[in-house]
């Protein structure tokens, strides 16, 4: 029904002007990846950052389109262990519920600020990623909250246009989610069987339709021509598992080694974030 | 979330339940075998309000039906290399870029985007926005998109595409994970899915044959031209919707559709999407690998779309106890014992296995056996070409 009690804009988005200029009339450059396949972006990790907060981290990946410039951003605070309430049926483990969500800025296109189904998506991923790695039986009874606000996504901002390329970029925030995540428990004190980092790999094409494609870890969509699939990883390095796999693309099932190629690196991917973890919490030891 | 409702077993039941699946082979509690799917009865065809729509019931009474329906949406219009303007109107040769007609016939100018796709799945006894909903119906628009083809079957012309609604409901309350029966029933109802066929061209507004029963399949079909066809009548869709499979692993074994119970105990579950393609559409890199095995006796390209890990409900198991650290069995952990004795005794309680005392599984699962269950999956002549060959029989109406 339409709301015929106010004068509202108009329902879909408006578009501002754009004018021809000889500098966009050009062929649209694809900026290519300036970083070598296997390495990852620079990141930023801090615990502690919220005091109201058990424990609390944050996390910040710089986006090399424009070098210097920061991409994603996260910020995540864990509320917990704490009792469950009365009413709650008992439960011999923890009750973990997480809760992921952009902030309305953090895209080019404006999320609202109730949390729509990527979003809730995203909660379970890194549910099912950190579920494996807490050592859950040692708090019956009680619950804890891990609510992570994505403070910017990893968008290109120069750009205009939407290019279809969200769905990768989801990847790659839900890898800092996990390792944020992971970062805030350790700070809060809970037990887990190791720090669980996340990693993206992807498997890209870059020079047109015909040419083989590569696999690169931590890939930004807009640096390359078309992504075939990607995959992300959560992955425990000293007990060499894996808690949570999600992969997502096209590929022929003839060619498993495809596939275990894009694992493999996903899991180099997850071992470069699991060092600057380490560090990070070594740091705040001192 | 639908996956780790809670199931009323205790300790002792998960244990033997765990040991007689990791059996070699294993025995299931309904007697299956490892990859044998619960015998299941389909129709297609029963909403006739609906451009396609079908209906699955489990042998234990799980049922779900799903109905598709299209609408005619205008396509948002972003200023950039196409941009239609109104001069150009319903001419083709809009751009020069691309040399002669003949030639842009062969160029797929089609384009698809992933909002041209609602998908809405409703299972009783869960709220709309539960998170367990959102990952089934994220977990199945997945599959369905993620190759970036089947968006480009909605496209109508620059201007206009369809609309397209998948409605999933789950009839009965779900008494296993209901992730093989949706997927499955969106399967038949997709290949069941007819657009009226288009009578308009180029960049009009879209005009359509009002014959439904000329109206085109959403996944065309061909007719099986090969000598082994018996029935030269029954026509076959090429390209497949994506079919989404359950897979789980106990100790060394594979087993697929898991029941509910079964799924308590698994180690690790996952969800693998995969499709199957008609071999002239393959991609360029696919060459290689068509190259590597010319043989393709089943005409089948699978592919693999989508992996998803599944949070087994096993980690929320309560933990048996030991006779050994039992009271009731003699266990001297009692007023003798000092608090910090007590405290030693539950850390080696915690982390030593006691071989038929349930504990639920604690980190993720080794990369050997996630490598082994994608494979698994994935290997020619395996679970995927027998569950499609099933669904092949299905009367499509």
């Amino acid at each position: 029904m339409a709301d015929r009690r106010r004068i509202n804009g108009p329902a879909g988005a408006t578009i501002p002007p754009v004018f021809d200029d000889a500098s966009t009339r050009g062929p649209k450059s694809i900026k290519s990846r300036s970083r070598p396949a296997n390495a990852t972006r620079k990141m930023y990790l801090k615990t502690g950052v919220t005091p109201s907060a058990s424990g609390s981290a944050y996390l910040e990946i710089e986006t090399s389109a424009t070098p210097g410039v920061s991409g994603l951003k996260l910020s995540c605070s864990v509320h917990g262990p704490r009792s469950l309430p009365r009413s709650a049926p008992f439960s011999p483990h923890i009750v973990l519920s997480t809760h992921v969500k952009y902030a309305p800025f953090a895209t080019k296109q404006r999320r609202g600020y109730l949390r729509d189904p990527s979003e809730r998506d995203l909660g379970i991923h890194l549910e099912a990623a950190l579920r494996g790695a807490i050592i859950a039986d040692r708090w019956p009874k009680s619950g804890v909250d891990i609510i992570i606000s994505i403070v910017e996504g990893d968008q290109d901002r120069e750009t205009s246009q939407l290019q279809g390329d969200e769905v990768w970029d989801m990847m790659n925030a839900l890898g800092g989610c996990i390792t944020v995540a992971a970062a805030a428990l350790a700070d809060a004190g809970i037990d887990c069987v190791d720090t669980v980092a996340g990693g993206v790999a992807a498997l890209v094409q870059d020079a047109g339709e015909d040419s083989i494609p590569t696999v690169v870890v931590d890939p930004i969509p807009s640096e390359h021509e078309k992504i075939l699939a990607a995959c992300c990883i959560a992955y425990l390095p000293t007990r060499d598992e894996v808690t949570n796999l999600w992969f997502r693309g096209d590929l022929p099932a003839s060619d498993i080694d495809l596939y275990t190629n894009l694992v493999e690196k996903g899991i180099q991917a997850s071992k470069n974030a699991n060092r600057v973890l380490v560090g990070c919490l070594a740091e705040t030891i001192q | 979330m639908a996956s780790s409702q809670h199931v009323l077993l205790s300790p002792a039941e998960l244990a033997y339940l765990h040991a007689s699946l990791s059996l070699t082979p294993p025995i299931r509690p309904d007697g299956r075998s490892p990859t044998q799917f619960r015998p299941l009865v389909a129709e297609t065809g029963i909403l006739p309000g609906t451009n396609g729509s079908a209906r699955i019931c489990f042998a234990d009474g799980t049922e779900a039906i799903v109905g598709v329906k299209a609408e005619v949406e205008r396509t948002a219009q972003r200023p950039g290399e196409d941009t239609i303007f109104l001069e150009e109107g319903g001419v083709e040769g809009g751009d020069d870029a691309d040399g002669d007609g003949e030639a842009r016939e062969g160029v797929d100018k089609r384009k698809g985007d992933a909002a041209w796709v609602e998908m809405t799945v409703e299972i009783p006894g869960l709220r709309d926005d539960d998170s367990g909903t959102a990952f089934l119906s994220a977990m199945l628009s997945e599959a369905l998109l993620s190759d970036g083809e089947f968006a480009k079957r909605l496209w109508i012309n620059r201007r206009f595409h369809w609309k397209l609604y998948l409605d999933i409901i789950l009839i009965s309350p779900p008494l296993s994970y209901p992730l093989p029966l949706l997927s499955l029933t969106s399967h038949l109802a997709l290949l069941s899915t007819r657009l009226p066929r288009l009578k308009s061209e180029g960049d009009e507004d879209p005009f359509f044959d009002d014959d439904w029963a000329a109206a085109p399949y959403l996944y065309p079909r061909t007719t099986p031209t090969t000598t082994s066809s018996t029935s030269p009548t029954t026509t076959t869709a090429a390209t497949r919707p994506p079919i989404t499979l359950l897979v789980m692993a106990v100790g060394n074994n594979i087993i697929f559709d898991p029941s509910k119970e079964e799924l308590t105990v698994a180690d690790v579950a996952l969800a693998v999407s995969v499709t199957s393609t008609a071999s002239s559409t393959s991609k360029p890199h696919t060459d290689n690998a068509d190259l590597k095995e010319p043989d393709t006796e089943a005409g089948r390209n699978l592919r693999l779309l989508s992996i998803r890990t599944i949070d087994p409900p096993s980690r929320l198991t309560p933990p048996g106890v030991a006779n050994a650290a039992n009271a009731a069995y003699g266990a001297n952990n009692g007023a003798a014992t000092g608090a910090t004795q007590k405290m030693l005794e539950a850390q080696t309680a915690e982390t030593e296995a006691v071989e038929g005392v349930w504990k639920a599984p604690r980190g993720g699962a080794k990369r050997r056996v996630l490598g082994a269950l994608v494979q698994k999956v994935l290997e020619r002549g395996g679970v995927v070409d027998e569950v499609l060959d099933a669904l092949e029989a299905v009367d499509l109406g």
